[in-house]
C-alpha cells in the first residue's frame, strides 16, 4: 500500500507546533504592547529644556494653573505660557539662576522654547480644555498630581477607552468650579460614607444641575 | 436560489422627464454603466497606472515585510510645544479669529470676513453687515484664499538679466521713475478697479507725469458707449423688478454680483414680499440666469440685436413712446425671424408692468443694442424705478491706444500690473510680439507686476511678484457704491509688492509699510472727528457707514439715438455655419483663476464639465453635421485657428457654438498650466478674439477633424435611478396657489403615505427593522433647501471644499467618477417627448440627506458610520476600513471614497499611482497652510461624506456649555451659527439649524407649506427638506403649457391623493403601474 500522506508530512507537526509558536508569541506581545499603560505612554517623563518645578509653582509659591495656561477657560487648547510669561517674575526672581538661561535666551533672541510635548491626543480626536473646565472636570482629571511634579510626566493613558469610561460617569469627576484648578481638593465625606461616595453624592448632584451629558456614543463628539 | 433583484419603479412613461445627459435620454450602455455601479466599472480596479492588481500584492507583501523591520516607526516622535515668545493681542493658540476684508474685482469689491487660524487666513465668508454681501459669497471668492497659497507663485524678483531682489527691483523703478520727466513715453496697463486709493494715485501720478498714458484692459470688460446722459452708468434694482427680461445679460451667472443674485432671488419665493417676478430670457447658450427664466427663446448671440430691434419695434409701437420710435425707425431689421407670439406677448407683459419691469443687455454685446435697451427701459417708465444711474469711473485708455503709443515709437515703459495681456489680449493686436518687440528691438522697458510668473511676465524686462489681495493693504467700493476696507491677513508670503506699492512709487511716495496709503484716503472721505476711533470702526466692520451711492436721475443721452443708428448692424446671420461666440468661463473668468484647483475641478454648473472647456453646440446642430460630443474641430478665421472638441449642450442655439474663454494656458503653473506633455487644461480660445469682434465671431470657417479628445464630464455621475421627476418638484405660481401643499402629494408621495388596514385607509408612521440610538439631545440639526431660489451657482460646492479639507482629485479621477466634492449641484433638463433642444432646467443641491433610518449605517460591518443622538449620520475616519458598502447602499450617491491619498500625493497622474514606498510623500508646505484644523484631513482608503459641519457644530455646543458653566442653559441659542454652505449662498437657498427649536429659521422654513422630503417613501427619513420649485409663466407665451408642469402633465402628484392603497402601501414593486 501506498503512503497516504506524503514523506513531507512528518515534519508537519513540526511546522504547526512552530506556527502556533510564532502567533503565540506575537499575539503575546501585542498584547503587551498595545494593551498595556506602555502603549499609551503613561510614564513618559521626558526632559524638558528648562527643568521648570511645577510643584515648587503650585505648592510653594501658590500660583493657580491659569496664570500660565491661561487660554484653558476660553479655547480647546490649553497654552504653554510664553516666555514672557516666565519673565514676568523671572525678571526679578532667581534672575541669575543657570537653570532659567534657556528662558533668558528665548527673551533675548526672540527665538521661543522647545518645550517637549508630554501629553497628546491623536490628530482625529478633538480635545477642548475649555468644554471641560467649565463643566467641572479638574485638570487632575487627565493630568494627574501635577502639582505635586517636579517633573511633569504622562499620568493617564489617555486612551479612548479610559475617555469613555468618565463620559459614561462623568459624576466620577465632577466637582464644583470653584474647585477646578485645587488638584488636592476632595469631597468632604457626611459622617459614615467613604470618599468615593461624597464624590457620587455631590458628581451626582452637579450632573443633575449642570444638564452634563457627555457625548458617549456620539463619534463626532471628538471626532471630526 | 437566484438573487432576487429588487427594481425601482420605473418613472413614468408619460408627462415630463428630468435627465442629467443626453446618454440619460438615449440610454447608452455609458449611461447604464454610471448608473448601475456605485463606481463605475475600472473606478475600483486600479487600472490605467503603473501597478496592476497583481503587482500590488506583491509590493504589499514586500511593504509589509519592511514595516517589520523598522522598529523605529513604532515608537512615539519626540515634537515639541513652541509657543510665542512674547505674547501677541487677541491671539489664543487654537482659536480663531476674524477679520474685515474686501476682495477686489471689475464688477466692484465684495466686503468679506475671513477666519485666520494662528496667522493663517483658512476660510473666506461674506461681510454679514454689508448689504451687498449679508454673509453671502460666489465661487470666486472662496476659492481666492487657495490662491493665496498657491504654490506656484511667483516668489522671485527678477530682471531680464537674472534674479534681483525687492530692493533691486526698486532701485529698478527708482531709475525708470527718475528718468521719466514729464512722462512721455510712460504707460500704465492695469486691471479695471474702483478702489479710491488707486484712483487717488493715479491723479497723483498724472499730476506728476502729465503725459503718461493710463491705460485698463479686461478681456470680458462691458462696452461702454456713452449711452445715458451725464456720463452716468445704469444699475439694475431687481427686487424693484416684476418682470425681467434678460438679452443675453447673464446677470445671475457670469456677469452676476452677489447684491444683485440675492436681490432677484429675494423676490423669487412665491412667499416673497411684492409677490414672485417672472424672468424671460433670450440667449444663444444655457446659462444660469437662463435656467431661472419662465421663458427663455434660443437665438445666436449675433442676433440678440435683430431680436432687441424686433422688441423694441414691438414696445414702441404700443407705447408710442417718441425716443423709442425715433430710434428703431429705418433700422436694418435683417433677414432673421423670431416667433411673432413671443415678442408681442413678452411685450404686453413689459408694457403691463410699467415702472416695475426691467430690460438687460448682456454687457458684451454692441453699444448699439445698450442704446435700444436704455430707450426700452426708457418708454418702460423703469427710470428712477428698477433703474437708476451712478456716477461712472474716470474713464481711461484702451489697450489699442497703448498698442498705437508702442506703434508710434511714443512709449517707452510700459507698466504692467495685474491681467495678462500677451495671454488675452484680441489677436489682432498680436501681443506677443508687440511686447517682445519693444522690449527687444525698441529698447523698451516693461515691468511686470504678477501673481505668477505668467505668458506676459516671460516678455517682461522686470519682473515682481505681486501680492494677493489678502496679503496687501487696500480699499474700494462696494457693490452699492459704499466704501469698503482691504485688511491684510498675513504678511506677503514672497515678499511680493503690491499694485499700490508700485503706484506710490511712482506717485513720488516711498513704498508704504502699512495701511498710511489707505489712513489718507478714509481721511479724504469719512473726513472723522476723531480719527482713531473712525479709523477702528472701519477695520472693524470693513465698511465706512452710509457710504451707499445714492440714486441719480437717469436719462438716455441726446447722442444714444444717432449712436445705435449708426453703429446698429445685423450681422449677416448664416444657419447653414455657426457663429462662435466667446463666453466668460463659470469658473476661470477670463483665465485669471487658471492654477486654482477647485475652481478646475469644479463641475461647470450648466455642461458639467470639469478641467476643460469646449465649444457647445445644440444637439439639433450636432445631428446635422453628423459630429458629437468629443469630436475636435478646427475653427478657423483671418489666418488664425484653433482646434477644441465639441461638447452637445441641450438648450443651446442652433448655428452657434460657444466656446469659454480662459483655457489652455502656457504658463507652466502645475494646475492649469503645461504639464510635461505640453497639454494644459482647456483649449485656448483668445487667438480668435479680436478688437472689432470681442464677443461674437461671424463667418469663421469650422471643419471638422478625425480627432476625438476625453472630457472629465460630472452629468451622470451619481445617477439616481431615472428618479429625477420624484427628486426635483416643481410646479406654477397657480399650482402653489390652489394647493400650496402640492409638492408633498406628488410622484410615489401620493401613495407612501397611507396603507390600508382593516379595511381603512391609515397613515405610515416611522417604522423600521432596525433600531438607531434615540434622537434624544436637545439639539437635532436639519437642513432646508429652497429650489425657488437655488440659481446653481455652485458657491456652495467650493465653500464646501474650502471649510472640510476636500482635495481635488485630477482630471484622470474625475473621469472615474472619483472626484470628492460632499455637496453637488444637480443639473436636470427637463422636458417633454424626450425633447432634447429647449428643455428647461432645474437644480437640485444634493448632500448628504442624514437619514434618520439611514441606508448606509445598517451595512458598515465595523460601525464606522452611525447615527448621534442630535441627528447627525457620522463618520469615524479612524475606524474606517473602506468596504464601501455604504456608498453602495446610499440611495443619494453622496458618499465620496479616498481613492488615494490625495493629500499626500500629486494630483498628477503619476503621484497618484507610484508606490508607497517610492513616490515623493507630503503636500506644499503653503497648501497645508489653508487646511482647516478642526477637520480631519482624510487619508487613502477612508470614506468621507457631508458631516453637517459638525466642526461647526461642536464648536457652537461647546460655546453654549463654556458659557453655561455649571447651569442647565446649554441649548445652542437659535441661528448662532450656519454650515458653509448655507453661509455662502448669495441666494439664502440652504437654511441650516436646530429643527427642534421653533425659534430657528429653519424651522419656520421646514414648517412652510412647500416642503417635501426626498423617498419618504422609503421611509429613509430624511433631514434635508427641500421647498418645491415654483414658477411664474405667462400663460399667454407659446409653450407655457409646459412650463414648470410637471403636476399639470401626468398622472402623478397636483393633488392626486387616490391613496396607495390598492399598490400595498409604500413597497417598492417592480410592477408599480399607474391606472
Amino acid at each position: 500500500m501506498a503512503n497516504i500522506f506524503p514523506r513531507g508530512s512528518n515534519i508537519l507537526p513540526l511546522k504547526i507546533i512552530l506556527c502556533l509558536a510564532v502567533i503565540g508569541t506575537a499575539t503575546t506581545a501585542g498584547f503587551a504592547y498595545y494593551f498595556t499603560n506602555k502603549y499609551t505612554n503613561v510614564g513618559y517623563q521626558p526632559t524638558q529644556p528648562v527643568p521648570f518645578p511645577h510643584d515648587i509653582h503650585v505648592k510653594q509659591v501658590g500660583m493657580d494653573c491659569r496664570y500660565c495656561h491661561s487660554a484653558v477657560e476660553v479655547a480647546a487648547h490649553s497654552n504653554i505660557p510664553t516666555t514672557q510669561v516666565c519673565m514676568n517674575c523671572h525678571g526679578q526672581v532667581q534672575k541669575d539662576s543657570p537653570k532659567l538661561q534657556a528662558v533668558r535666551d528665548s527673551w533675548q533672541t526672540g527665538k521661543p522654547i522647545e518645550w517637549v510635548q508630554i501629553h497628546k491626543t491623536p490628530d482625529y480626536a478633538y480635545f477642548n480644555h475649555s468644554a471641560h473646565v467649565n463643566r467641572g472636570v479638574s485638570c487632575v482629571s487627565c493630568h494627574g498630581q501635577i502639582n505635586e511634579m517636579p517633573v511633569v510626566y504622562h499620568a493617564k493613558p489617555l486612551s479612548m477607552d479610559w475617555c469613555l469610561e468618565c463620559h459614561r460617569h462623568p459624576e466620577d469627576a465632577l466637582r464644583p468650579l470653584s474647585e477646578i484648578t485645587n488638584l488636592d481638593w476632595k469631597p468632604t465625606p457626611k459622617s459614615g460614607q467613604s470618599v468615593a461616595d461624597a464624590q457620587q453624592e455631590i458628581g451626582l448632584a452637579l450632573k443633575t444641575k449642570g444638564n452634563i451629558n457627555p457625548p458617549d456614543s456620539n463619534c463626532a463628539g471628538c471626532h471630526r | 436560489m437566484s438573487k432576487r433583484v429588487l427594481q425601482h419603479p420605473p418613472e413614468d412613461s408619460t408627462g415630463k422627464k428630468y435627465w442629467r445627459s443626453l446618454g440619460q435620454v438615449a440610454d447608452t450602455p455609458e449611461f447604464r454603466g454610471w448608473l448601475e455601479h456605485e463606481f463605475p466599472r475600472g473606478a475600483s480596479e486600479f487600472e490605467g497606472g503603473e501597478v496592476s492588481r497583481r503587482n500590488f500584492l506583491q509590493l504589499m507583501g514586500a511593504s509589509m515585510a519592511l514595516a517589520g523591520l523598522s522598529f523605529a516607526g513604532c515608537r512615539r516622535p519626540e515634537k515639541h510645544l513652541v509657543p510665542f515668545t512674547r505674547g501677541t493681542e487677541w491671539s489664543i493658540p487654537g482659536k480663531a479669529l476674524f477679520f474685515t476684508s474686501s476682495m477686489p474685482s471689475r464688477g466692484g469689491a465684495l466686503p468679506l470676513v475671513i477666519t485666520t487660524h494662528d496667522g493663517r487666513p483658512t476660510k473666506i465668508e461674506g461681510n454679514p453687515l454689508h448689504a451687498a454681501s449679508k454673509g453671502a459669497t460666489d465661487t470666486y471668492a472662496q476659492a481666492s484664499i487657495l490662491d493665496l497659497y498657491d504654490p506656484d507663485r511667483s516668489r522671485t524678483f527678477r530682471n531680464q538679466n537674472g534674479a534681483s531682489d525687492s530692493a533691486g527691483f526698486e532701485k529698478g523703478l527708482d531709475e525708470v521713475i527718475n528718468g521719466a520727466g514729464d512722462g512721455t513715453g510712460l504707460v500704465f496697463l492695469l486691471e479695471q478697479n474702483s478702489a479710491p486709493t488707486r484712483d487717488r494715485l493715479r491723479a497723483a501720478i498724472e499730476a506728476k507725469f502729465p503725459k503718461a498714458i493710463w491705460a485698463q484692459y479686461e478681456p470680458l470688460g462691458g462696452t461702454d458707449a456713452g449711452i445715458y446722459a451725464n456720463g452716468l452708468q445704469a444699475v439694475p434694482l431687481l427686487d424693484k423688478a416684476d418682470v425681467i427680461m434678460s438679452l443675453d445679460c447673464d446677470f445671475l451667472g457670469s456677469e452676476s454680483t452677489v447684491e444683485q443674485t440675492r436681490q432677484f432671488t429675494s423676490r423669487r419665493k412665491p412667499e416673497a414680499e411684492g409677490g414672485m417676478n417672472r424672468l424671460y430670457a433670450v440667449e444663444n447658450r444655457f446659462t444660469l440666469t437662463g435656467g431661472m427664466a419662465e421663458h427663455r427663446l434660443r437665438v445666436p448671440a449675433s442676433l440678440i440685436g435683430a431680436f432687441t430691434l424686433a422688441l423694441a419695434t414691438e414696445i414702441a409701437a404700443r407705447t408710442k413712446d417718441p425716443v423709442l420710435s425715433t430710434l428703431v425707425k429705418d433700422l436694418p431689421t435683417g433677414t432673421a425671424t423670431f416667433d411673432p407670439a413671443w415678442v408681442k406677448e413678452s411685450a404686453v407683459d413689459l408694457i403691463e408692468h410699467k415702472g416695475r419691469s426691467l430690460v438687460l443687455a448682456g454687457s458684451r454685446q454692441p453699444g448699439a443694442v445698450h442704446a435700444m435697451v436704455a430707450a426700452i427701459n426708457s418708454a418702460l417708465g423703469n427710470f428712477g424705478k428698477t433703474l437708476v444711474g451712478r456716477a461712472g469711473a474716470k474713464p481711461a485708455a484702451t489697450i489699442s491706444a497703448v498698442k498705437k503709443a508702442i506703434d508710434d515709437g511714443i512709449a517707452k515703459t510700459l507698466v504692467i500690473i495685474g491681467g495678462n495681456p500677451v495671454y488675452n489680449a484680441p489677436s489682432d493686436l498680436d501681443w506677443g510680439n508687440l511686447q517682445k518687440d519693444f522690449r527687444d528691438n525698441k529698447k523698451g522697458v516693461v515691468i511686470r507686476v504678477s501673481q505668477h510668473e505668467d505668458e506676459t511676465a516671460q516678455l517682461s524686462t522686470w519682473h515682481a511678484p505681486l501680492a494677493h489681495y489678502l496679503e496687501s493693504w487696500g480699499d474700494g467700493y462696494a457693490t452699492d457704491g459704499s466704501y469698503l476696507s482691504g485688511q491684510p491677513m498675513i504678511l506677503p508670503l514672497f515678499g511680493a509688492w503690491s499694485e499700490l506699492d508700485v503706484l506710490a512709487k511712482f506717485a513720488g511716495l516711498s513704498k508704504p509699510a502699512g495701511p498710511e496709503l489707505i489712513q489718507e484716503t478714509f481721511r479724504q472721505i469719512a473726513k472723522p472727528a476723531d480719527f482713531t476711533v473712525a479709523w477702528a470702526t472701519f477695520l472693524h466692520d470693513g465698511f465706512l457707514a452710509n457710504t451707499a451711492a445714492k440714486p441719480e436721475q437717469l436719462a438716455v443721452a441726446a447722442s444714444a439715438t444717432a449712436y445705435a443708428q449708426e453703429n446698429f448692424t445685423t450681422p449677416a446671420f448664416n444657419s447653414e455655419t455657426f457663429e462662435i461666440v466667446f463666453v466668460p468661463d463659470s469658473k476661470l473668468d477670463d483665465g485669471r483663476y487658471a492654477n486654482n484647483g477647485w475652481l478646475q475641478e469644479l463641475p461647470d454648473p450648466i455642461t458639467k464639465l470639469s478641467w476643460d472647456n469646449a465649444a457647445l453646440i445644440s444637439p439639433a446642430s450636432a445631428r446635422k453635421w453628423s459630429v458629437g460630443t468629443g469630436d475636435i474641430i478646427e475653427i478657423r478665421s483671418q489666418g488664425r485657428s484653433i482646434r477644441v472638441p465639441l461638447f452637445v449642450a441641450p438648450g443651446h442655439a442652433d448655428a452657434s457654438l460657444s466656446i469659454s474663454l480662459g483655457y489652455g494656458r502656457d504658463f507652466p503653473g502645475r494646475v492649469g498650466g503645461k504639464d510635461e506633455t505640453g497639454k494644459s487644461a482647456g483649449f485656448n480660445v483668445y487667438p480668435l478674439v479680436t478688437t472689432s469682434q470681442p464677443y461674437f465671431l461671424v463667418g469663421a470657417e469650422v471643419q471638422k477633424t478625425n480627432d476625438k479628445y476625453a472630457f472629465a464630464v460630472t452629468q451622470e455621475h451619481n445617477t439616481l435611478e431615472g428618479r429625477g421627476a420624484e427628486f426635483v418638484r416643481e410646479g406654477t405660481l397657480e399650482d402653489y396657489k390652489k394647493k400650496p401643499d402640492f409638492a408633498k402629494t406628488m410622484g410615489m408621495d401620493a401613495h407612501a403615505k397611507w396603507k390600508m388596514e382593516n379595511g381603512k385607509k391609515v397613515e405610515v408612521v416611522n417604522e423600521s427593522l432596525y433600531s438607531h440610538p434615540p434622537l434624544t439631545n436637545i439639539h437635532q440639526w436639519g437642513m432646508t433647501v429652497d429650489l425657488s431660489t437655488c440659481t446653481g451657482c455652485s458657491a456652495c460646492m467650493i465653500a464646501c471644499q474650502s471649510e472640510n479639507n476636500i482635495p481635488i482629485v485630477g482630471k484622470a479621477q474625475v473621469q472615474n467618477g472619483r472626484e470628492m466634492h460632499w455637496i453637488r449641484t444637480d443639473r436636470y433638463f427637463a422636458s417633454f417627448d424626450d425633447e432634447t433642444n429647449d428643455p428647461e432646467m432645474v437644480y437640485e443641491p444634493m448632500l448628504c440627506q442624514h437619514c434618520e433610518n439611514a441606508p448606509c449605517e445598517t451595512v458598515c460591518p465595523v460601525n464606522a458610520t452611525v447615527h448621534s443622538d442630535d441627528g447627525l449620520n457620522v463618520m469615524a475616519y479612524n475606524r474606517c476600513i473602506g468596504t464601501r458598502y455604504c456608498a453602495n447602499n446610499c440611495p443619494f450617491k453622496v458618499r465620496r471614497f479616498n481613492f488615494f491619498d490625495y493629500n499626500q500625493r500629486k494630483i498628477e497622474d503619476k503621484g497618484l499611482y507610484a508606490w508607497n514606498l517610492t513616490a515623493p510623500k507630503g503636500t506644499e508646505e503653503t497648501i497645508k497652510m489653508q487646511k482647516n484644523p478642526n477637520v480631519t484631513v482624510r487619508m487613502r482608503g477612508v470614506m468621507e461624506k457631508c458631516t453637517f459641519c459638525v466642526q461647526r457644530i461642536q464648536e457652537a455646543k461647546i460655546a453654549a456649555k463654556v458659557s453655561a458653566r455649571d447651569t442647565d442653559q446649554i441649548r445652542v441659542p437659535a441661528d448662532a451659527f450656519t454650515v458653509a454652505c448655507a453661509q455662502a449662498c448669495p441666494n439664502d437657498a440652504i437654511t441650516f439649524g436646530d429643527i427642534s427649536n421653533p425659534e430657528s429659521s429653519v424651522s419656520k422654513v421646514r414648517a412652510g407649506e412647500r416642503g417635501y422630503r426626498l423617498l419618504e417613501y422609503l421611509n429613509v427619513s430624511t433631514r434635508v427638506w427641500y421647498l418645491a420649485r415654483i414658477r411664474n409663466p405667462n400663460m399667454k407665451m407659446p409653450g407655457a403649457e409646459k412650463i414648470g408642469a410637471y403636476s399639470r402633465g401626468s398622472g402623478h402628484g397636483g393633488g392626486h391623493e387616490h391613496g396607495g392603497a390598492e399598490h400595498g402601501g409604500h413597497q417598492v414593486t417592480a410592477e408599480h403601474t399607474e391606472a
